[in-house]
């Protein structure tokens, strides 16, 4: 078994943090709902990979996205969909459209997939920048386990709001299994629930990191050793970054 | 939300430091230093990281870095949830983010709006 992610840290890593990393990879490692747990740690090596793609850095210095033709520097496990939607998602998120998205689906990848694989890089895109933002290496990847995706999609999941299927939390049925804190839950809250396990091992790992969600909206109390007003100065700063309006 | 976490304390933040970057001068305590340590990290130089993680550890502690280290990595994976899925960015913080908000900080300018302008 790797160590942990925060092995060697030179402060000390509340446990939580600790133990929801240590879940996180092991939900990654396990087979999804689409995809196998080979297929999703594959997705987490490519995740890594595209930090150092060429061509990712070429898009992300061009004034538009679309003027840049090439191949990317992939580890050759994933399909052509596959690394386009990975290696997008992870160096330049601010300048994707609903086209682009609908180009990904049409070259082979079903919403499903689509949506699973994109809570895959964002669960390690918290890890690898928690752990980095601490001056520590990338933790090894962990060994997929073997089993098959449950194949499970939501009756109540509607396109409508987003580029994506969404199920609205009146849409949820009990088969969906616990997706939302409240009724009143973010949209944010709801990007990942074409896929609810998906949304579950997110949301378990993110809330950890930022807050749960029944103190989000609790703008007077803090839960961190950072006020909260200390904690929205970074949340702004990184996503305006990132050029995400959200 | 940071504008209402703000007048919950109290407080006023000039909302377009969110896209200048925050100064010294910014009312909230360390500002300046949480928002050195989110770019570096954003931007991955790892020795501009390491002044700003020393820095933190300084005016913060160790708890305190901790903590802002896991809310700058929680950020990397909602702005990817956010932009990769397409939801609606009018609904960000319940609706609470106005056009004029948006303008004031300079987020009008972003890719999406401008793309959808």
């Amino acid at each position: 078994m790797p160590a942990s992610a925060f092995q060697g840290c030179d402060v000390p890593v509340r446990s939580d943090l600790v133990d929801a990393h240590e879940r996180a990879w092991a939900a990654i490692a396990a087979p999804g709902t689409w995809l196998t747990g080979a297929r999703r740690v594959a997705i987490a090596a490519e995740t890594r990979r595209a930090r150092e793609c060429a061509l990712c850095a070429e898009i992300k210095a061009a004034l538009s996205p679309n003027a840049v033709r090439g191949a990317h520097d992939t580890l050759g496990a994933l399909s052509g969909a596959e690394v386009e939607l990975v290696h997008r998602v992870v160096a330049d998120p601010g300048r994707l459209s609903e086209r682009w998205a609908q180009s990904v689906l049409a070259r082979g990848l079903a919403e499903g997939e689509y949506v699973e694989i994109v809570g895959v890089v964002a669960m390690v895109m918290i890890m690898d920048t928690c752990t980095r933002a601490l001056g520590l290496p990338d933790r090894a990847l962990p060994a997929s386990q073997d089993g098959a995706p449950t194949g499970y999609r939501p009756p109540g999941a509607k396109k409508r709001a987003a580029w994506l299927p969404l199920v609205e939390p009146e849409d949820a049925v009990a088969a969906d299994g616990p997706m939302y804190p409240s009724p009143k839950a973010g949209y944010i809250y709801r990007a990942l629930s074409l896929v609810p396990q998906s949304l579950r091992d997110y949301w378990a790992l993110a809330s950890c990191h930022y807050l749960p969600g029944d103190v989000v909206y609790q703008f007077d109390r803090t839960i961190r050793a950072i006020s909260r007003p200390q904690t929205e100065v970074i949340a702004a700063r990184v996503s305006a970054l990132h050029q995400c309006v959200y | 939300m940071l504008r209402e976490s703000m007048q919950m304390s109290g407080g006023q933040v000039d909302v377009a430091q969110v896209t200048r970057g925050f100064g010294e001068t910014a009312e909230v305590a360390h500002a300046a230093a949480l928002a050195e340590f989110a770019e570096a990290v954003v931007l991955r130089d790892a020795e501009r990281a390491a002044a700003a993680r020393a820095r933190l550890h300084t005016v913060l502690g160790p708890e305190g870095l901790v903590d802002a280290a896991a809310t700058v990595a929680a950020f990397h994976g909602f702005v990817r949830l956010a932009d990769a899925i397409g939801i609606p960015y009018t609904t960000a913080a319940r609706g609470r983010d106005v056009p004029e908000l948006r303008e004031a900080a300079g987020i009008n300018a972003f890719h999406r709006v401008r793309g959808e302008a």
